[in-house]
């Protein structure tokens, strides 16, 4: 096979010394996270039977982030501070079999909520994406909300705040 | 505060650099590579005190600056345009490219590509990682990122030849 004339960009990593402002600046925000923050993360588990499917789908249409992928089973994904943990379920670790054997399977009714700036908009853009839904009709009491399915048919409500809409402030 | 025994804090003096040099040169802006290098290491500090990690090293907090690299792409696609536009408006065809290349002038044509495309390219050459290694960094099927690939070369290769065209 000959060869690629793209091999030419490889890019060798050569140390450079960010401004010593820099450098102090981030020690300092280092320093201070404060260890007990992040433990209280909001964190939810799907159980997906395709994860290169799954982690494709939650980060080109609903704006996740991969944060880490540690083996074919398992990844980590935020949106924000929402943290989604995606499980192959199965024998192997991790794969949360219960000592008699049953296995997690995907789908149901419960599921996570996301909340979106302009749900029409988002609607039809996922509709582009030929993402499947449960119900993309915008219906609901104090907010507009439609279902989708993850590739595995997990649900995932949308919605947007309507008249009567609450939440705790902040 | 992190514990002094803090992984990342041990290796926060040594690693910086490499994090800083890896990124610098793959975004083109020191003000971005500075903003990267930051939820680098704050990504890392996090994923310390959960007690997640089993060991930290440069390679590994370079792996994590990638992610953020990728992570800032995929925003600005976003930003920019729909992802299927984008790729829609590039010819699927990927000849064969034999002449030689000018790196320095690749390397410019980068910062002209969409954010998506310049991140697959990015990854595969600059970085030289595996379609399969690439694949799970974009969050795409193996399959799904070598179409993109040969669309992003596609692109890549029509900008160099008009250029070198416009400069004759």
């Amino acid at each position: 096979m000959p060869a690629d004339p793209l091999d030419a960009l490889r890019l060798p990593i050569v140390p450079v010394e960010p401004r010593p402002e820099f450098t102090e600046a981030l020690l300092r925000r280092i320093q201070a996270v404060d260890p007990s923050e992040r433990r209280t993360t909001p964190t939810i588990r799907y159980f997906v039977t395709d994860l290169d499917a799954a982690v494709e789908f939650y980060c080109q249409h609903l704006d996740f982030q991969l944060e880490l992928r540690p083996n074919p089973v398992f990844a980590m994904l935020y949106r924000g501070d929402l943290r989604l943990l995606l499980s192959v379920p199965g024998l192997h670790p991790g794969g949360h079999a219960l000592s008699d054997g049953t296995l997690p399977t995907p789908g149901g009714w419960n599921r996570a909520l996301l909340q979106v700036a302009n749900l029409d908009a988002t609607i039809q853009s996922l509709r582009r994406a030929r993402v499947h839904f449960r119900d993309d009709q915008p219906s609901g009491v104090a907010v507009r909300q439609v279902l989708l399915e993850d590739p595995s048919g997990n649900p995932i409500e949308l919605f947007e705040p309507a008249s009567g809409y609450h939440e705790r402030s902040r | 505060m992190p514990a002094p025994s803090d992984p990342v804090l041990a290796i926060y003096r040594a690693a910086l650099p490499h994090v800083y040099g890896y990124l610098l040169p793959r975004c083109g802006s020191a003000a971005l590579a500075e903003d990267l290098t930051s939820e680098t290491f704050l990504a890392a500090v996090n994923a310390s005190r959960q007690g997640s990690l089993s060991e930290v090293n440069t390679a590994w907090l370079v792996g994590v600056a990638r992610h953020k690299l990728v992570d800032h792409w995929r925003r600005r696609e976003r930003e920019q345009r729909s992802l299927a536009a984008a790729e829609a408006s590039v010819a699927e065809v990927d000849d064969p490219w034999d002449e030689w290349l000018d790196a320095e002038a690749a390397f410019a044509i980068l910062a002209l590509l969409p954010a998506t495309q310049r991140a697959a390219l990015t990854l595969r050459y600059l970085d030289g990682l595996p379609v399969a290694t690439v694949a799970e960094h974009l969050g795409r099927t193996v399959h799904g990122t070598e179409t993109l690939l040969a669309r992003s070369r596609a692109a890549l290769r029509r900008h160099y030849e008009e250029g070198h065209h416009h400069a004759g």
